[in-house]
């Protein structure tokens, strides 16, 4: 049977050689085609600056895309941005497209960041693996309850120290 | 250099008139996961569902894979489908297979407009496509907001 929509996004993040990020994220599909490119500074993660661009097919009421994104230069990628995003950019006479797209190139942001901690345990198996993980948690308490690995009854959560984290 | 690549495939069939099947895939240089899930277009409620995970963190995680099922019944037709989505799968379960099970709901009516616009060049070659997609989006507006 063939496919009736394929939709491809992708997102992307290059850090330059100033320290800021760029992320670029981009969708194709049947119907749309749609860049967005954020440039990130940390530590703050203050987002510089913020541009789109919607080609194909987009709905006329997403015509102001382009200056509608501007609204989130100045914003940081940390806690309530879910908020702050949708505040500015969705709603009546938002666009949701944008939405998804900011918040996306910024969990990407965070993903950068978590990756180096990721692969230093990559090679820890079994009950190492399970003890690393729970250090992790230790170190970042967000992470408890916000998936399966991370509820009460995980083998991870069982003997999980949290004044570890703050020594 | 990149130093962090995330990618989703997302892509919708129309097996039998009532129902669309999509098939998602998000891959980065952490995770790779996969979801298929079928949905009656009449009310958008999620009829069956399947994962699988092929690169994780940690060995909890593919008990995330049974907790899927808790999507079947659930409408992308009710208000808030994605929040609670990524409370009921991607907290108690994965937010991985959360996120990919989202994209495929907001690809729900792009698909079906999609399929439609694509029935209606092969009957009218010179159909005007921007008026077309903006008839559309006036007769359904919950696009404008997926």
């Amino acid at each position: 049977m063939t496919t009736r929509f394929l939709r491809n996004k992708v997102v992307e993040v290059e850090p330059l050689s100033d320290g800021s990020l760029v992320v670029s994220w981009r969708l194709t599909d049947d119907l749309l085609k749609a860049e967005v490119e954020l440039k990130v500074r940390p530590p703050d993660l203050e987002i510089l600056s913020a541009e789109a661009k919607l080609e194909r097919l987009p709905f006329e009421a997403w015509s102001s895309a382009p200056d509608l994104i501007k609204k989130v230069e100045g914003v940081r990628v940390g806690p309530g941005l879910r908020k702050i995003v949708r505040g500015l950019l969705g709603g009546p006479g938002g666009c949701s497209l944008l939405v998804h797209a900011v918040l996306e190139a910024s969990n990407a942001v965070i993903l950068h960041f978590t990756r180096p901690g990721i692969q230093l345990g990559e090679k820890l198996e079994g009950e190492e693996l399970i003890a690393a993980t729970r250090a992790m948690v230790a170190n970042s308490p967000r992470l408890i309850r916000s998936c399966v690995a991370f509820q009460d009854d995980s083998p991870i959560m069982q003997g999980l120290d949290l004044s570890e984290g703050r020594r | 250099m990149i130093t962090f690549n995330r990618s989703q495939l997302i892509e919708a069939e129309f097996p039998d008139g009532e129902s669309v099947r999509f098939r998602g895939v998000q891959k980065d240089h952490i995770y790779n996961m996969e979801i298929s899930m079928r949905v009656r277009i009449a009310d958008g409620q999620i009829l069956e569902i399947e994962g699988l995970m092929k690169r994780y963190t940690n060995p909890v995680c593919p008990a995330a894979v049974p907790l899927l099922q808790a999507a079947v019944g659930l409408s992308l037709r009710e208000e808030g489908w994605d929040r609670r989505l990524m409370r009921e799968i991607g907290r108690q379960g994965c937010e991985h297979f959360a996120e990919i099970i989202i994209e495929c709901g907001r690809c729900f009516d792009q698909a079906r407009l999609s399929r439609e616009l694509l029935e209606a060049l092969q009957r009218d070659p010179s159909l005007n496509q921007e008026r077309f997609v903006e008839t559309w989006a006036e007769e359904h507006p919950e696009i404008l907001t997926a």
